[in-house]
């Protein structure tokens, strides 16, 4: 009898003791969260006091822009999430990259007749250099790359290429398989391919090089030419204009 | 000659340029630039005339440097296109020479009836050779323009209701309303 009464007090003393704890327990978790809310505030601070800072330096410097964008990103944070808030207001980079979005897409519209919708990079800069002209402010290829991505969000009318050593800009929709890729890639020092190229240099029987060929044929992105001495050449305007100025 | 300072667009260096793409729109992009270099190419030399069988040789159709040359039948199919266009017209039947207008007989009209708007000839007689001659319109486009051209681009406007042509004697003017 007195063994189960002291047994009785002993589950009331535990269960007790457990509420006790979980008191004290979310107790500190609210602690926990305090100091968290607090130092997020500290650095939110920072973050600003270092934004307005310099501002101007990630506004005008590429290299910095770039600096700030992968700080960003180790911590976690997307300056280009939103238009609004904080980053937006505070350093209008997201606008840097929208306004910069919305150039690109009127570079690319503007010669989509001649290169068929694809571009290279390094080209499209040089053109929205010149086209921002006045204000003089420097671009680098990590800020494009950027820009493009964010025009994502509008669809799939935009993407970046990369092609053995350069970039190209795709601005229209219609996509380009791996092969497509591999072709690009082969005629990124001439500007052309042939069928012999297709098959010495990347092992392709016939009917596959036709069909990559005829695709980019098809969309605009090559240009047959029949007076080439042994074979057909396939050229494409992309990475002709760009052999052109070198 | 005048030739040398032309400044050939980024097609003429283009291998494919010289070779009538079968894709349909890429046709069509090439025969618009392919329409407007032979324009701009003929209003640098100042030529008013085409021989299709010498042009066939010359730098226009023949890229030297890259060893391109445009066939007969593009050529030909260029040419129609700009007839339809009104750019061309035919010598003769057999379609060898034609008459090439780097500006249609209605746009010179439109170009000299502006003039003569602003410079206050409404309603007045102006000779052919004050037109294309007189000191008024030194400095106009239309300056030096051929007598077959204006008559065209004359006889456009009146057909427009614009202007008249006058026979005088010895001379031929124009009124414009």
């Amino acid at each position: 009898m007195r063994r189960r009464g002291i047994g009785m007090g002993a589950i009331k003393n535990k269960n007790l003791a457990q509420a006790r704890f979980k008191d004290k327990g979310s107790e500190l978790a609210e602690d926990q969260l305090n100091q968290m809310s607090k130092q997020l505030d500290v650095f939110r601070t920072h973050l600003e006091d270092f934004a307005a800072k310099h501002k101007d330096d990630i506004r005008k410097d590429p290299q910095f822009r770039k600096h700030f964008q992968e700080m960003c990103a180790t911590i976690g944070v997307d300056p280009l999430a939103s238009g609004k808030g904080f980053w937006a207001e505070m350093l209008g980079v997201g606008d840097f990259y929208y306004e910069l979005g919305v150039q690109i897409v009127e570079v690319c519209l503007a010669t989509s007749h001649r290169n068929g919708g694809l571009m290279d990079l390094e080209e499209l800069r040089q053109k929205l250099l010149s086209t921002r002209g006045k204000r003089k402010q420097e671009i680098s290829i990590d800020d494009l790359m950027r820009a493009i991505k964010k025009l994502k969000v509008l669809g799939n009318g935009f993407t970046v290429i990369p092609v053995g050593g350069r970039y190209l800009v795709q601005s229209v929709p219609g996509e380009l398989s791996m092969d497509h890729t591999a072709v690009l890639q082969l005629a990124e020092d001439t500007g052309y391919v042939s069928m012999s190229m297709i098959r010495d240099r990347l092992k392709w029987g016939e009917e596959r090089s036709h069909r990559a060929v005829d695709y980019m044929l098809k969309e605009g992105l090559a240009w047959v030419d029949d007076q080439a001495p042994q074979e057909k050449h396939f050229w494409f305007p992309a990475l002709f204009s760009n052999l052109d100025q070198e | 000659m005048a030739a040398s300072s032309f400044e050939w667009p980024w097609e003429y260096n283009f291998p494919p340029f010289f070779t009538l793409q079968p894709n349909l729109d890429t046709r069509e992009k090439q025969l618009q630039s392919w329409c407007s270099l032979i324009l701009s190419y003929q209003k640098h030399i100042k030529s008013h005339t085409l021989d299709v069988v010498e042009m066939q040789t010359s730098s226009l159709f023949y890229n030297k440097s890259i060893e391109r040359k445009l066939s007969l039948e593009s050529i030909y199919l260029i040419l129609d296109r700009l007839e339809k266009k009104g750019h061309i017209e035919w010598l003769d039947k057999s379609k060898k020479q034609c008459y090439l207008m780097w500006r249609t007989p209605q746009e010179w009209g439109n170009t000299i009836y502006k003039w003569a708007k602003e410079a206050g000839l409404v309603n007045t007689v102006c000779t052919f050779y004050e037109l294309t001659d007189g000191d008024d319109t030194a400095g106009q486009e239309f300056h030096g323009l051929e007598p077959d051209l204006l008559v065209k681009a004359l006889k456009v406007l009146e057909s427009q209701g614009k202007a008249e042509i006058i026979e005088m004697d010895e001379s031929r003017g124009v009124k414009f309303f």
